[in-house]
């Protein structure tokens, strides 16, 4: 039994990392509708530049931060050009997908080759373990815990509570309406896109941390896990994508704990396959012509 | 050298067979198979465990439902089992509305299931090792030297290109291939003139499922190995890279398209002598296979052979046929 308690311990901890990729990946994918296949290469490189910044003696959170911002003006700017001269071509749905594979291909190799497919490993010193029941953490898995319920909260009543999170609501839901009441939807997209790669980034430094290697393959492992809570948690809603991760870190690990660990993750996209199939709702629309628009 | 061009012969006739299968099931039907990589593994997998004998307790392989069955039959069981997997994915995925990229996702999501459960369970087809010593056709029969035996497999597998390509034409270019672009272009509009979508779309599906076990059954006797390395998702998007570069719903384009994408990029830099640290040269070829994505979907949205223009023989004969003598021009002089 302690087995399992301490298995759902593990799954809040890799929730964290879900959680923060899934909330950045719901708000671009709600608002823009680009379905971001690119995202785990983003997250490599977040991960990548948190590891060099490291390097030069910065504090593993101040690295973070740096991977963060690194990786938001990297999606900002593949958005402001690449996506968006496919976008004006008049792309559609899944070519907007096939174009992020693409950019997300050159990215993650072009890092392969410049570490020269090597994969690095991360020290961090451990100074105290606390003890929840069956359940140990280290001071470093805490730290990641709470700064992913502290970014939630922070996004969550950001989108709620300000004048900006409000207009990016309404142009998630509207895109011509909201221009026509006003709101400027062509900055609000820089702020999602922005905002989401800085949470992609935070999100591959954190999966970093958690698991201490790193390569240009990282952010991959994660991107699956990433998606299948983003689409569960309905495109868009933060609390949702919240929600669908840290329920996806307890289950991943709860099946891993019953000795199928090989087929953890094969569970979660099983769930996911699930949700499509079973909610036609949140993913209805026309099997050929694309009746969403997209807005980058 | 010999060696080199015939091999790289063989994969131009299995990559374009790929080609062809996508483009049937995306360039006309518009079925977004994200997961088509699927489809050729199980193809390779039955081919290979129907040609290689049950499996001897103690071997170092294991997999299900061993036999050694003679040449034919391996092939034509990979091709029914892409079908077979074909139909099953289809009544479960494309009988619902689902938004195109969403659709592409649960098929992605299938083939990373798919890859992950043939790694681990070591029962099903030998997990993470995959299979080997698969015996190719007419090896044993025919005494052949192995440069003379890789022509020979140019040839046979030209020849079964061919059959399939003359198939496709005939499929494509019939009232049938006419419903399939009709609903590609607007699926509501299709069943409104009686076309019965969902039958049709599943049964594309099916077809281009058996090609692509098919493909996937050639190569798997052609290399006598198959393993989880060689079918990760990844290789789909080369098969929908190649379909775009050389035209959807154009099966010329598509020989274009698998020439250009697997084979010149893909595959012929293995043969480069080997330059920097081990695994840059594939580095560079997914580098270079993206950036290839990326411009020809700019530069030539359709393709380097775009869709052409089909029309019906008999509407063609009607449009030639004079059907009223030319009105003079005012002010001529009859």
């Amino acid at each position: 039994m302690n087995l399992y308690i301490e298995a759902i311990g593990f799954g809040v901890i890799a929730a964290s990392s879900i959680a923060l990729g899934a909330m950045g990946f719901t708000l671009q994918f709600g608002l823009t509708n680009v379905l971001n296949v690119g995202y785990g290469a983003t997250m490599s490189f977040g991960a990548i530049v948190a590891y060099a910044a490291h390097l030069t003696g910065m504090s593993i959170w101040l690295a973070l931060i740096c991977g963060g911002i690194a990786t938001s003006g990297l999606t900002l700017l593949s958005a402001k050009t690449l996506l968006r001269v496919y976008a004006k071509r008049g792309a559609a749905l899944f070519e907007m997908a096939m174009v992020t594979f693409g950019i997300a291909l050159i990215v993650e190799y072009a890092i392969a080759s410049i570490t020269e497919n090597n994969t690095f490993s991360l020290t961090i010193a451990i100074e105290h373990t606390h003890a929840l029941g069956p359940i140990r953490f280290t001071d470093v898995q805490l730290a990641l815990v709470i700064l992913a319920v502290v970014v939630f909260i922070l996004l969550d009543g950001f989108l709620r509570l300000t004048k900006v999170g409000t207009a990016l609501r309404a142009t998630a839901v509207d895109p011509d309406l909201a221009r026509a009441s006003g709101i400027a939807t062509g900055r609000i997209v820089t702020i999602a896109w922005l905002l989401s790669g800085f949470l992609c980034g935070l999100a591959g430094g954190v999966f970093t941390i958690d698991i201490l290697t790193v390569n240009a393959f990282t952010g991959d492992s994660l991107l699956s896990l990433v998606i299948v809570a983003a689409l569960m948690g309905t495109a868009g809603s933060v609390r949702g994508a919240a929600l669908a991760a840290l329920l996806l870190g307890i289950a991943t690990q709860l099946v891993s704990a019953a000795g199928a660990s090989g087929y953890a993750s094969a569970v979660a996209y099983g769930v996911l396959a699930v949700v499509l199939l079973a909610r036609p709702k949140s993913v209805q629309g026309g099997l050929v012509a694309d009746r969403v628009q997209i807005t980058v | 050298m010999s060696a080199f061009v015939s091999i790289s012969l063989v994969y131009l006739a299995i990559y374009t067979l790929s080609a062809w299968s996508l483009n049937l099931q995306y360039g006309y039907a518009g079925i977004i198979n994200f997961g088509w990589i699927v489809f050729q593994s199980i193809g390779a997998y039955v081919a290979a465990t129907t040609a290689l004998g049950s499996p001897t307790s103690g071997g170092f392989q294991t997999y299900i439902f061993g036999a050694r069955l003679g040449f034919p039959l391996p092939l034509i069981m990979g091709t029914l089992a892409g079908a077979a997997l074909a139909l099953l994915l289809g009544l479960i995925i494309l009988t619902r509305r689902i938004r195109p990229d969403f659709q592409a996702i649960i098929m992605l999501v299938v083939a990373i299931i798919a890859a992950e459960v043939v790694s681990t369970n070591t029962a099903l087809f030998n997990g993470a090792n995959g299979l080997s010593n698969v015996p190719q056709p007419f090896n044993g029969v025919m005494h052949l030297s192995y440069n003379n035996y890789q022509w020979f497999f140019v040839a046979f597998s030209f020849a079964l290109c061919i059959i399939v390509y003359f198939g496709l034409e005939w499929i494509c270019r019939s009232s049938w291939g006419r419903a399939l672009r009709a609903m590609r272009e607007d699926d509501i509009l299709a069943s409104h003139v009686g076309i019965n979508v969902q039958a049709l779309r599943i049964v594309v599906f099916v077809i281009g499922g058996a090609i692509a076990g098919f493909s996937g059954a050639l190569l798997v006797e052609f290399l006598g190995t198959w393993s989880p390395d060689a079918w990760s998702f990844v290789e789909s998007f080369v098969v929908f890279v190649s379909v775009y570069v050389g035209g959807r719903a154009n099966n010329r384009g598509a020989i274009i398209g698998a020439f250009l994408v697997p084979v010149v990029f893909g595959t012929m830099p293995s043969f480069l002598p080997e330059f920097g640290y081990p695994g840059l040269s594939a580095n560079l070829e997914w580098l270079v296979i993206a950036a290839l994505w990326l411009t020809t979907f700019y530069l030539r949205p359709a393709g380097i052979l775009p869709e052409g223009r089909f029309i019906a023989r008999r509407t063609r004969a009607r449009e030639q046929a004079p059907v009223m003598p030319p009105i003079a021009k005012q002010g001529s002089v009859a």
